[in-house]
């Protein structure tokens, strides 16, 4: 018994998403969800060990709908008191970019502020955020929620 | 983080987590361990089994403080007092290790001069602390051999915070623990990937690596790589100071990657208001928040679980995170988001993986340049510095004393205690600290969505109260209430825990309806700008009609989760 569905599953390693201590863990996927999280022994700082939410906090990749809805697509509105528009990631992108462009050349790059995330975007998201900052708004104003 | 670069070079935790459990003393400020990071918390109870001494210093009766062989009680707001008496008793009682101090630091003279008044006596009038146990505190801290100190957000959230860790780290430098394992001082970061955010230069003062954006020759570095005639050579505007910039019209565009302003940070009222105010917002992100509301341009990204990438431990450990499944619907990496605004901005920007990102990155970053895929890979977690190929990485810090400051030595800093900018008053009798709880974390928008999770703790959240508070205003446990400041009024549900302290309550900041921020007030640290999110003057009304608060909570519940799901169809 069991067989096969030892043969589907696969087992993925790594970091929690939640606090700072960098737990490592498999995520235990079968068919293309995640079914739980096992600890993994050799995790330098956790060696195995898991809290609840190493435990159980994945389950938001399911889109539960619990609480608020995963964004599945781009969203835009041409005007505040307007409902959001699911659109392309053309008109959204086109749209983002050409007015943080008229922004930039009206009131200088230092008028636009950017953040980073200390959440689960990783490093190499916020390098290319700051990178985008600096070199392609051209601004310093770039910073995150947790800085002290 | 600005604390410890200031005094010791470097903002990062010193030693490593594992390293917790082997010292033969850990002193704990202001850090609730069980709440904040449960696995850390196990290294404190492994330390404590293999007889290390434990300190805690906080308000309330944490775990931690339960199993200490000393607790100090410490009013809320009275940190700064209680550090610089710390200071004071081991100079003047020659607990200090004085070749130490005159080899490998630096202001002594100046740092006496500022601590001498802060007698344990003149302490406690502020703190509350009695004058014997501080001095205890002190004769265990510095006569273990091998201390390690650990803080937290009770330290970093008040107005006063820069200075507090500038003077927590004197008192390891005093005592010679630096530059060997198990000693240091730990920052244990709140949230994943914080050590990492600050790592890549999220930052407006430094590049990737903590290179200075003053510093033409790191400039013309990163002008060269990233094929730019300028970079801007001014440090940057911090997140908190959008607020203010907004009001006098200096800040028009936001652009928010991963983080919910109007639930995270203080005072939601004015983040609302400077959204509104904002000529253009764009929130990339993985859920509808409170923050999306206020967005012209909502871009959806992966989350964790979807992609993959290289996360930061607390304690400087780099390790690969992975994809586990597909993403669903037509979303994208925030990388890959970014990319094409930047293309669409007129600079080509294209990467196939996360890895052609690093390998880009550490080239531009010697404390990092050693780190590779491939090694993280073979080693599971490097800790930087990582400088060479060889190099395997850097459990703790400052080896042979050297530290990362300009002159190599520690710098002793001291400053006055200054009390919290709101102060309790008849009105708003008393304080409000924001906490954190095991189950849930942050925003709440992964947290909510985890069916287990979510079982565990609902809105409203709770407001913890001391006993004899609940008995004053005629609170019951569990029973609904209102609680006000000067800025805003939310319901919230009684929690009556004699673990709290009299005279102050607690709240978690993830709540919608209980949405502490509502109430909390915008002073900044000076350096850091981090708000008070520790202390603000609060009012309690009770309400009689518990099943009329009820319905309403149902009610309000339903109403924004409905606003929430509305935009996503």
């Amino acid at each position: 018994m069991g067989k096969g569905i030892i043969a589907m599953a696969e087992k993925v390693l790594t970091v929690c998403p939640y606090c700072g201590a960098g737990c490592q863990f498999y995520l235990v996927v079968e068919n293309g969800s995640i079914v739980r999280a096992e600890g993994y022994a050799q995790g330098r700082t956790n060696q195995g060990e898991l809290c609840l939410k190493g435990h159980y906090g994945w389950d938001f990749l399911n889109d539960t709908k619990r609480l608020t809805p995963r964004l599945k697509r781009p969203l835009l509105r041409r005007s505040r008191d307007a409902e959001f528009q699911e659109v392309s990631w053309y008109e959204a992108i086109n749209f983002a970019a050409t007015r943080l462009q008229e922004i930039k050349h009206k009131y200088g790059a230092d008028s636009i502020m950017l953040t980073g995330s200390a959440r689960g975007p990783g490093n190499e998201a916020n390098y290319v955020m700051q990178k985008f900052a600096r070199a392609v708004v051209g601004t310093n104003n770039v910073d995150h929620c947790a800085r002290v | 983080m600005a604390g410890l670069a200031a005094t010791l070079g470097n903002g990062a935790m010193s030693n490593s987590i594992p390293e917790i459990e082997d010292t033969k003393c850990l002193f704990v400020f202001g850090y609730n361990a069980a709440d904040s990071h449960p696995i850390v918390a196990r290294r404190i109870v492994r330390a404590r089994e293999k007889g290390a001494k434990l300190i805690v210093v906080d308000p309330r009766m944490t775990e931690s403080a339960r199993i200490a062989d000393l607790w100090l009680p410490l009013k809320n707001g009275s940190n700064m007092a209680l550090v610089n008496a710390f200071a004071n008793v081991l100079i003047e009682e020659g607990l200090c290790n004085k070749d130490y101090v005159a080899n490998y630091t630096e202001g002594f003279d100046e740092y006496y001069k500022m601590v001498q008044k802060y007698t344990p006596e003149y302490a406690e009038k502020i703190s509350g602390v009695p004058a014997k146990l501080i001095r205890e505190a002190m004769r265990m801290y510095a006569t273990a051999g091998d201390a390690f100190i650990l803080y937290g957000m009770g330290v970093t959230q008040f107005g006063q915070a820069v200075d507090v860790v500038k003077g927590l780290s004197g008192l390891a430098l005093l005592t010679g623990n630096y530059g060997r394992p198990a000693v240091g001082i730990g920052p244990v970061r709140g949230q994943n990937n914080v050590q990492g955010t600050c790592d890549m230069g999220t930052l407006p003062n430094v590049f990737p690596g903590y290179q200075k954006v003053t510093d033409p020759a790191v400039r013309a570095k990163f002008e060269k790589a990233w094929n730019v005639p300028q970079l801007p050579d001014q440090v940057g505007r911090m997140l908190t100071d959008v607020v203010h910039l907004t009001r006098e019209g200096k800040m028009k565009a936001f652009y928010i990657m991963g983080e919910d302003p109007v639930q995270t940070d203080a005072d939601a009222a004015s983040v609302r208001e400077a959204l509104k105010a904002m000529e253009l917002v764009i929130v990339q992100d993985i859920f509808m928040n409170k923050t999306a509301l206020h967005a012209d341009v909502i871009l959806p990204a992966t989350a964790w679980g979807e992609h993959e990438g290289v996360y930061s431990a607390a304690d400087r450990g780099f390790a690969r995170f992975r994809k586990a499944v597909e993403p669903k619907g037509d979303i994208k990496t925030d990388w890959e988001i970014l990319s094409m605004m930047a293309t669409a901005m007129g600079y080509p920007m294209k990467y196939k993986n996360t890895e052609e990102i690093w390998t880009e990155m550490i080239g531009l970053c010697p404390l990092y340049s050693g780190a590779t895929y491939e090694k993280l890979e073979r080693l599971g977690s490097v800790q930087w510095p990582c400088t060479t190929a060889e190099s395997t990485g850097t459990p703790y810090l400052y080896a042979g004393n050297k530290f990362d400051t300009p002159s190599g030595k520690g710098l002793l800093f001291a400053a006055e205690w200054r009390p919290p900018m709101e102060q309790i008053c008849k009105d708003y009798p008393l304080v409000l600290s924001t906490v954190r709880e095991v189950g849930h974390y942050s925003c709440r928008t992964m947290t909510g969505n985890c069916a287990a999770l979510q079982t565990l703790a609902d809105e409203p959240g709770y407001l913890q109260i001391h006993s004899s508070d609940a008995a004053r205003y005629g609170i019951e446990d569990e029973e609904l209430l209102w609680i006000a400041s000067r800025r805003g009024r939310v319901l919230t549900r009684a929690q009556v825990t004699d673990r709290a302290n009299a005279g102050t309550v607690y709240m978690t900041y993830q709540w919608w309806i209980g949405a502490c921020n509502e109430l909390t007030a915008e002073n900044l640290d000076p350096i850091s700008k981090t708000p008070e999110y520790k202390y603000c003057a609060v009012k309690l009304e009770p309400i009689k009609d518990q099943v009329w608060a009820e319905r309403y909570l149902e009610e309000e519940y339903s109403k924004l989760r409905h606003e929430l799901s509305q935009p996503v169809r």
